[in-house]
């Protein structure tokens, strides 16, 4: 029983300490990054290359007056960053960081909790999204913020749909639901040299998902909840100090947890990245701090992509987006779908 | 055991919460927690296939609906109507009735009957044996349900502008003559 | 075992959440200054109240998404029982006549225009 705790403990210590430990560097990233793609320095002065610098941001967050004007609804208004920030770390439960290893004489799945039904369990914790912007941009009492609000929780609801339709193509592909089983069917080569990854079979499901974690966590050029030119800051117009920071951080972590996600079905996950394999034939011992290693360059990988598509698009119209998310992604969605059953039919046949 | 009787009574409050509630916002959101715990209940069973359903289906997009329609239509213009009426009062008692009819058809059975036997992960895969052999017809139907609902909620939402224009076009001619 | 660990990440979440505000609202300056508190509206005076009606197409959005959501949610199920099922091409034909019950409803939604949002 003693034992039973430390291992949930662990668990959640780590998969907790893994992102939030990571988002000050991510954070760094993205502005150094965008500096980059400005020709500009960026942050370079606190630290060497300025790494510091997300470190004192969190100090000023923490000592920033927190205005809590007279017109906000208070209790929610307090309670919507909190639950942002809670709905955002949820699916981050069940994403395994590593296959499950043997160690002090027990099999220990690297998870917080093993469900073969824990990809459903992610994607329904992520819908929930929606509900802390929604909240905030109520409690706020604020047409900007109530209008941000709205649309951001338009935005999501339109985009989950053709992301759930690329979800079916892959489960109905892969034939389970079971992420380790998914990642071992995507562990192996084709032709000796490209990786068995989803997103080779399954390229039109791969650009809708990735285009619906887009508009879930609202980055650029879907960031229309925020759209400063239009509805100044959208949803956190009236929030402040930690409460801002909260809804900051949800973010990233919502982004984290939905780019894991794409990882796992069209990336391989956890499996090692090429050329990994020869270190492992070596010292089979590392193969876990090695899986957790892969997951982390792709998830980089994933977040350099974000700050990239950032810098380089401008932000949709608003008509035009929902036209994009109603007219094109979800018709292509469906195509999608029904030809890849067609051709799952006729290969067996 | 005790995160049974926990979740439950939780639910059981919230559920009271959406009926006594002043507040209609406050309502939709003890609905939507509500909502919440009984998939924290399902999932407590083993089920966490039903739950991720419950989450998606009914608190992602239900709920939402219902935090729409208080936002949207600016309840707080209307004065809170709390006077007696008869239709109340009889759609009340009735309700009471079905409910209490419900409980002593619990208690006069017995409660083992009705528990569901092994309700786990895998037991959702002969679930879906089923839902696909002997349901297939119902399944078919429930797609045919759900188009009655799109077009349904088409019509009633695009008809009135249809009036609107319908109006402007005589006010124009009215205005040309 | 799976809901204890899911109980105890759940409940650590939510201690992070909160511990995180209280330190800032225990350490952040507190000073009261009136305009501050005042709704923001880029610095022009607020004109009327926030809870005013909003364009039906938003709620129009949501209605739809429900109902497109609960179909693909019920082909969650399909998708997984169909490798396990003995007849297949049964499978198929119920597969079809699903999504071309859920396409007719699609194209009636677009060719409404219900969803257009320029007039």
């Amino acid at each position: 029983m003693l034992e039973a705790m430390i291992e949930i403990l662990l668990k959640t210590v780590v998969i907790l300490a893994l992102p939030l430990g990571a988002l000050p560097l991510i954070i760094h990233v993205e502005r150094r990054g965008a500096a980059f793609m400005q020709r500009r320095l960026g942050p370079n002065r606190v630290g060497p290359f300025g790494i510091l610098q997300p470190l004192a941001d969190v100090a000023k967050f923490m000592f920033k007056e927190e205005v809590h004007p007279t017109h906000v609804r208070p209790f929610f208004y307090t309670a919507a960053p909190m639950i942002a920030l809670v709905v955002a770390i949820l699916p981050l439960a069940c994403i395994p960081v590593a296959a499950p290893f043997e160690a002090f004489g027990r099999t220990i799945f690297p998870e917080v909790f093993r469900s073969d039904m824990g990809i459903f369990f992610a994607f329904a914790a992520s819908a929930l999204g929606s509900y802390g912007i929604l909240l905030a941009g109520w409690a706020s009492n604020n047409k900007y913020s109530m209008l941000g609000a709205l649309r951001a929780c338009a935005q999501m609801v339109s985009y989950e749909l053709s992301l759930s339709t690329s979800v079916v193509a892959m489960i109905f592909l892969y034939g389970t639901n079971d992420i380790h089983v998914m990642i071992a069917a995507q562990t192996g080569y084709w032709f000796g040299f490209l990786p068995k990854w989803g997103v080779f079979l399954q390229p039109v499901a791969a650009m809708l998902f990735l285009v619906g974690i887009f508009a879930e966590s609202n980055r650029l050029p879907f960031d229309l909840a925020e759209g400063e030119s239009e509805i100044v800051a959208g949803y956190h117009l009236e929030y402040s100090s930690m409460k801002f920071a909260l809804f900051f951080m949800a973010e990233y972590i919502h982004m984290i947890a939905l780019s894991a996600l794409f990882i796992i079905m069209f990336f391989g996950g956890y499996s090692l990245l090429p050329g990994m394999e020869l270190i492992v034939e070596r010292a089979p011992i590392l193969l876990a701090v090695l899986q957790v290693t892969s997951l982390i360059i792709k998830i980089g990988c994933m977040i350099w992509f974000f700050v990239w598509v950032r810098w380089t698009l401008p932000r949709f119209r608003y008509d035009k987006l929902m036209d994009l998310g109603w007219e094109r992604l979800l018709p292509l969605g469906i195509a999608n779908l029904i030809v890849t059953v067609l051709i799952v039919y006729f290969r067996n046949q | 055991m005790a995160a049974d009787i926990f979740l439950t009574i939780l639910t059981v409050v919230f559920a009271l919460m959406v009926v006594f509630s002043k507040k209609t916002v406050v309502s939709a959101f003890a609905l939507l927690m509500t909502l919440l715990s009984l998939a924290m209940i399902f999932f407590q069973l083993g089920t966490v296939f039903l739950s991720a359903v419950q989450v998606l289906i009914n608190a992602g997009a239900i709920a939402i609906l219902f935090v729409f329609v208080m936002m949207l239509i600016n309840l707080e213009q209307f004065p809170n109507n709390r006077e007696k009426s008869k239709v109340k009062l009889v759609i009340s008692t009735f309700t009471m009735l079905v409910v209490l009819g419900v409980f002593a058809l619990v208690i006069n059975n017995n409660i083992e009957t009705l528990s569901v036997v092994n309700l786990t992960d895998n037991s959702m895969k002969a679930l879906f044996d089923k839902l696909f052999n002997a349901y297939f017809l119902p399944f078919e139907m429930a797609t045919v349900l759900l188009l009655a609902a799109i077009v349904a909620c088409i019509v009633i939402t695009t008809h009135e502008k249809h009036e609107n224009e319908e109006e402007l076009q005589i006010l124009k001619t009215e205005e040309k003559l | 075992m799976e809901f204890a660990s899911f109980i105890v990440f759940f409940i650590i979440a939510c201690t992070l959440s909160a511990v995180l505000l209280g330190i800032s609202s225990l350490l952040g300056q507190k000073r009261k200054i009136v305009r501050e508190m005042d709704i923001y509206e880029s610095g022009v005076n607020p004109v009327g109240s926030a809870t005013r009606q909003y364009d039906i197409k938003f709620y129009l959005t949501a209605i739809l998404f429900l109902l497109f959501d609960v179909e693909i949610v019920f082909l969650l199920p399909w998708a997984l029982a169909y490798k396990e099922s003995s007849n297949h091409d049964f499978m198929l034909a119920g597969f079809i006549f699903f999504m071309v019950i859920m396409l007719v409803g699609y194209i009636f939604v677009i060719n409404s225009k219900a969803l257009k949002w320029e007039k």
